[in-house]
């Protein structure tokens, strides 16, 4: 009986896992991630507290610190702790500010979401094709299973946001390394809006 | 100059140019000029190890661009222009047309570069895609008062074709990039797209008068600068948005339009 109950519970255990590691539930996932979002810019009267007001809820949906590495690209294991954590807060604080600044109050995106591919194992892209301020875009979300599914890059009309920022710190890390990696950031973080 | 400012939408800028390969190289930073020996190397960077890590997965494609020195200096000399003259007639224009107007006028030109577009997917050997571009053509030209309004986006089939141009076909038939270059008020580009540029340019009728401008007085071929005017004009917000979009948060704003540009038109080709 109790090798029975055991076994049901196996079953049971790993229909779930692979429920959770399925792209329909990384697509669930997106797509509660995106309604969140708009729901909070929706509420949000001024605009110059949209990016604050993001914060939280795409700090909950998107990994930054995924995000952070693969921009840094190799250059990231010469990093102490201490500046690993420093350029996680920077460019975290890019995108947020970056991505807050395209959202315009009253305006609301038409998305259609198009069948989850699995490139990898933990890894899944959702292409989508977006409808907003009357122009189409095509937009994937790469997202990766890291305690739960979040998002990991966002490919606008084929310009993958990591990659692109991959490019520029590259060029950072070889004139000096991480210093040169997270003065740049940090540069681009103050500069005036 | 509408061309410009489309081509920058995507990349930043606009564009013709290199050798790039978009297969992932962790050397491509290495082979594309070397930032250290420039000024501000205050520091070695500590040699970091390629290989099949992940952190590897976003190595940048390689991009030749030998003329680096120059590229930057234009694309100052561009953000410039685009400050004090692009920008202030951008506004002035969307101050002028209600957006609802402004929409109805980008449908009418972007139908009337039917040429364009069908004549690339010809090239490309795309003939059902030809024919839903005569379709498509035809749906907004009859039922969408000369392309005023889009009607095809309610067919189905008509709705979300992608866009082919020469770029895209000299790409499809093999040739590289070519060196990355900006151009003067287009931007970002490379030898190749600055060819499918000037393609595009003669295959779009709203420049056509100005090949044609033989007889008739002055007034005349004044007239035929209105198409290709116009159309530069409307196609201001929508570039110069683009190009912010490319540079606003970024690190370094050349390098991010730069890559902006060769992954957005890899993408174009593959569609």
């Amino acid at each position: 009986m109790i090798s029975r109950i055991l076994l049901a519970t196996l079953i049971t255990c790993s229909f779930a896992a692979r429920l959770a590691a399925s792209p329909e539930e990384a697509q669930k996932r997106l797509k509660t991630a995106v309604n969140e979002v708009l729901a909070v810019a929706d509420r949000v009267a001024n605009r110059a507290n949209m990016a604050e007001s993001l914060r939280p809820t795409l700090q909950k949906h998107i990994s930054f610190e995924t995000m952070t590495r693969r921009a840094v690209g190799l250059g990231w294991k010469t990093f102490t702790p201490a500046q690993q954590k420093q350029a996680i807060q920077l460019f975290s604080t890019l995108i947020i500010r970056s991505y807050s600044s395209k959202f315009t109050p009253g305006e609301y995106p038409v998305i259609n979401y198009q069948k989850a591919q699995t490139p990898a194992t933990g890894r899944v892209d959702v292409p989508t094709s977006m409808v907003y301020k009357g122009s189409r875009y095509s937009v994937t979300y790469r997202m990766e299973q890291e305690s739960g599914w979040r998002i990991a890059d966002v490919v606008i009309e084929g310009v993958s946001l990591v990659a692109n920022y991959r490019s520029q710190l590259d060029a950072q890390y070889k004139k000096g390394g991480a210093e040169a990696v997270l003065g740049s950031l940090a540069q681009s973080v103050s500069r005036p809006q | 100059m509408k061309i410009i400012v489309l081509r920058l939408m995507l990349s930043g800028a606009v564009a013709l140019a290199a050798a790039c390969s978009t297969t992932r190289s962790p050397k491509v930073v290495a082979d594309s000029k070397p930032e250290a020996a420039e000024s501000g190397a205050t520091k070695a960077a500590p040699e970091a190890q390629a290989g099949t890590d992940e952190l590897d997965d976003y190595a940048e494609p390689s991009v030749s661009d030998p003329l680096e020195s120059f590229n930057r200096v234009m694309f100052k000399t561009n953000d410039c222009l685009y400050l004090v003259i692009f920008r202030p007639i951008s506004k002035g224009y969307e101050l002028a047309f209600p957006k609802p107007v402004r929409k109805g006028i980008d449908n009418a030109f972007e139908n009337v570069k039917y040429p364009v577009r069908f004549v690339n997917c010809a090239l490309q050997g795309k003939f059902k895609r030809a024919g839903q571009e005569t379709g498509k053509f035809l749906v907004n030209t009859l039922g969408g008062v000369g392309g005023i309004f889009r009607v095809s986006d309610k067919v189905p089939d008509l709705a979300n074709i992608p866009a082919e141009d020469l770029g895209q076909t000299l790409a499809k038939w093999g040739v590289g990039h070519g060196p990355f270059i900006v151009l003067p008020l287009f931007g970002p580009s490379s030898a190749r797209e600055t060819v499918g540029l000037a393609g595009d340019y003669a295959l779009n009728p709203v420049n056509w008068g100005l090949f044609f401008r033989g007889g008739g007085g002055d007034l005349a071929k004044d007239w035929t600068m209105i198409p290709p005017s116009a159309n530069t004009l409307r196609s201001l917000p929508e570039q110069l948005e683009i190009y912010d979009a490319a540079t606003k948060d970024a690190v370094d704003p050349y390098i991010s339009a730069r890559s902006a540009f060769i992954q957005n038109r890899a993408e174009a080709t593959r569609k």
